[in-house]
């Protein structure tokens, strides 16, 4: 048995959406348990089913970017400026 | 892979409304908790499912025969989703858990201990016991700080909302049909009031870990008292009494106040001595050893090369 990942995409503009996992045998088959599991009800539009073994996954600690505070502008300058009630910065 | 210097920084952490994920580094307490709520869930959900299956040829018309079939593939389909989110906590494999639950070593409900022997049964057990349940994964969903769980709680919760409906129209039915199923609806609620209530639990002990770690987001009285407060209006409305002979209603509050609870028939079944018990399991253990050709077939699937 090998255990996939099952996507599912609704209708609009929602995009796919993990829904959950699944054992089965063979591809063929995890396609069909994944519908007899997660989409009886119509639940999506699309399905994908992927063997969790061939996901590729990334190191979460790599996704932190806590050193990378330059791709970002939270406003405190600007906030700070108007507060203060000029236009010259400080 | 997130990881907690202590206790105290996790319990921060779930305070603070986060989500763990598998793959983080989590207290084993809390995985261990989180596990076997899930197993249980997992394991009722499964016993459950073959109940119902049994209904699938006995409902009356085409119509009920349809809708017992569909939720017979709702209630193992739910086990199924459970099953892969307990596996994937690494405690157990899937094979194990359902050694376990053949074997009787790990439980299930209280409700699944006990025999559905008519029709009526069966509208009892969509009305009282799926709303029940239903209530209680409801209370779980809404705090749950186990990520998988909450998110398959999600489709669980919406499924079992069909099968609360199918129960309340049924018994409705049944409350303006004939005198003969009046009475049957009546043994029915009878035989199924008390389980109902009992599956909530006793109080909530004070130091209740679950809580605590927003498993569950309100205690067992809590649940069990709005069941209560919903349930015997509805019920008397349909012309139903309540088998609870000391069930009075507060002349202060107007809320309703059940009779002493037997919770020493909650652990009796839990612990398998329950009234079917014994029946349910081996017809759990038959229904295996049937389906044997097809895991058989499946594994000599798997071994063909594509």
């Amino acid at each position: 048995m090998k255990t996939y990942e099952v996507f599912l995409k609704r209708a609009g503009k929602d995009p796919f959406t993990h829904a959950g996992a699944l054992e089965a045998p063979d591809d063929d088959l995890a396609l069909s348990f994944a519908r007899d599991c997660y989409a009886r009800r119509s639940e999506g539009e699309q399905m994908w089913v992927v063997a969790r073994e061939d996901l590729l996954v990334a190191d979460p600690t790599e996704l932190e970017m806590a050193d990378r505070a330059h791709r970002h502008n939270d406003g405190a300058f600007l906030r700070d400026l108007r507060q203060a009630g000029s236009s010259e910065p400080a | 892979m997130r990881s907690w210097d202590s206790m105290e920084d996790f319990e921060a952490f779930l305070d603070g409304g986060g989500l763990v994920e598998p793959d983080d580094d989590m207290p084993d307490a809390y995985r261990q908790a989180v596990f076997r709520f899930i197993e249980l869930h997992a394991n009722s959900e499964y016993m459950g499912g073959l109940t119902e299956r049994d209904w699938i040829a006995k409902a009356p018309g085409l119509t009920n025969k349809l809708k017992a079939l569909a939720k017979t593939q709702d209630e193992i389909g739910h086990a199924h989703l459970l099953y892969m989110v307990a596996a994937d906590m690494g405690v157990k494999t899937r094979d194990e858990m359902t050694a376990d639950l053949l074997a009787g070593r790990t439980t299930f409900h209280n409700v699944f201990h006990y025999r559905a022997c008519s029709w009526g049964d069966q509208i009892a057990i969509a009305y009282l016991v799926d709303a029940a349940a239903l209530a209680s994964q409801q209370a779980v969903f809404k705090n749950c700080s186990y990520g998988p769980y909450k998110r398959i709680l999600r489709r669980i919760i919406a499924e079992e909302g069909f099968h609360m409906r199918n129960g309340e129209e049924l018994l409705l039915k049944m409350a303006k049909g004939t005198a003969q199923q009046h009475a049957m609806m009546q043994e029915s609620l009878d035989r199924w009031w008390w389980p109902a209530v009992q599956l909530f639990g006793p109080d909530s002990p004070p130091d209740d870990v679950l809580l605590r770690w927003h498993i569950k987001s309100e205690r067992n009285e809590v649940l069990r008292d709005r069941f209560v407060q919903k349930m015997v209006p509805q019920l008397q409305a349909a012309g139903f009494t309540i088998p609870d002979s000391d069930l009075r209603q507060d002349p202060d509050t107007g809320r309703w106040v059940s009779g002493q609870i037997d919770w020493d028939a909650l652990k009796a079944a839990i612990a398998g001595r329950g009234p079917d018990s014994e029946r349910r399991l081996r017809d759990a253990r038959n229904a295996w050893d049937g389906a044997s050709w097809v895991r058989g077939a499946l594994d000599e699937a798997a071994a063909v090369p594509a």
